[in-house]
């Protein structure tokens, strides 16, 4: 019987998907000798885009996409790989929700070009050109490049079938999830693929795993004011962490490494704007409303990995 | 002119493109190496706490 087949895209993200795959180390091997990888572009195999066209429709057992889509190059790509691929798969937090990349919505095109090709003082563009969707260099050689975008999450372009949290996903749970994936043992098609735990669920700070009630917190603090007391919880002491809403897949690594969860696994199940399910989880930790007002930059706290999905998208201005 | 692209190139996070233009006799006239992604960190980082920043900015490229 034939191995499965495997294809794998990275679109606008960072590559440490890829990487976090690879980190399966030992149990990669096992893995990969069960699997035909027929595609992983740009960031493992020499293949181009035009060998995954190539493919005949449906013949690839699953396909990962990771990154959001930010170009007209990504939306094509995805498109393509919805087609080739029996099973799609958003793998990490970025083609889940958008990611961090997706907080590029905060602004407009001319705005992040603006920032980046001209109004920097290190930047030196004297005739103030920005990157152009065609250009003829020399009067002969016409060059293009994609069109940009606002960012989106991977199912606001194609249908998915499953969702995979993180940034990047841990590996122990990119392993379970291939394991799943093997054996057959998937969730009903469009589930994310998870324990269903938060990170509160799965840390040993939680006051009530040990026993104690939760309190709420008296206080407001940046991770620089101070240091978490050992073995108590985070959020109790101000520092805003957003375990509460988040996927635990993780295993809670953040928080057992003194530092406060951002929300990277994605939203807990039944969920679909994450920032704001985090905004009204942290507020109601908090003692008096005053205290709300000292969070500070509240929108790229709780919308850093998935202002995409959220119910504006983007940052809306009249 | 015959135009050539190897489009992504390989191993490369950021996507890059390469367009290689030959002349009548098939050499090459002219290559291009272009990077075709734009992400914007430069903006959207503002107003972030600056300790903050390192969680964040180790996403542009996590190779």
């Amino acid at each position: 019987m034939s191995k499965p087949k495997l294809a794998y895209y990275l679109a606008g993200g960072c590559g440490g998907c890829d990487i976090a795959v690879v980190d399966l180390a030992e149990a990669l091997v096992d893995v990969a000798l069960q699997l035909d990888i027929v595609f992983w572009a740009p960031t493992v195999l020499d293949a181009k885009y035009k060998d995954l066209e190539a493919m005949p429709d449906g013949s690839i057992d699953v396909g990962l996409v990771s990154g959001n889509v930010r170009n007209s190059e990504h939306e094509h790509i995805v498109k393509v790989m919805r087609q080739k691929c029996k099973v799609l798969i958003a793998f990490g937090i970025c083609a889940a929700c958008g990611g961090i990349k997706g907080l590029v919505n905060l602004h407009t095109t001319e705005q992040l070009l603006d920032k980046a090709y001209i109004n920097t003082f290190s930047t030196d563009n004297p005739e103030k050109v920005p990157p152009q969707t065609t250009v003829v260099v020399d009067g002969k050689y016409e060059l293009t490049l994609p069109t940009l975008m606002d960012a989106r999450p991977l199912d606001q372009v194609v249908k998915v079938d499953y969702y995979i949290g993180g940034c990047p996903p841990y590996h122990e749970h990119i392993g379970k999830a291939f394991m799943a994936l093997l054996s057959g043992q998937l969730p009903p098609s469009g589930s994310w693929i998870t324990m269903g735990k938060a990170v509160c669920e799965v840390c040993d700070r939680n006051p009530v795993l040990q026993g104690k009630s939760k309190k709420f917190a008296t206080t407001v603090k940046r991770t620089i004011e101070g240091t978490p007391t050992e073995g108590a919880c985070i959020l109790e002491e101000g520092y805003l962490c957003l375990g509460p809403v988040t996927q635990g897949d993780c295993g809670a690594k953040c928080p057992s490494a003194n530092v406060p969860c951002r929300g990277c696994g994605g939203p807990i199940p039944g969920v679909k704007d994450f920032g704001l399910r985090a905004i009204s989880a942290i507020a109601s930790m908090l003692d008096n409303e005053e205290l709300v007002e000292q969070i500070p930059d509240p929108v790229h706290l709780f919308y850093r990995y998935a202002l995409p999905s959220s119910f504006l998208g983007k940052r809306i201005k009249r | 002119m015959k135009k050539i692209e190897i489009n992504p190139m390989t191993r490369l996070e950021g996507h890059g493109k390469i367009t290689i233009f030959l002349d009548e006799q098939g050499n090459v006239e002219n290559a291009f190496m272009q990077v075709v992604e734009f992400m914007g960190y430069e903006k959207f980082l503002i107003g972030m706490p600056i300790e903050e920043v390192p969680r964040t900015v180790t996403t542009i490229c996590g190779v």
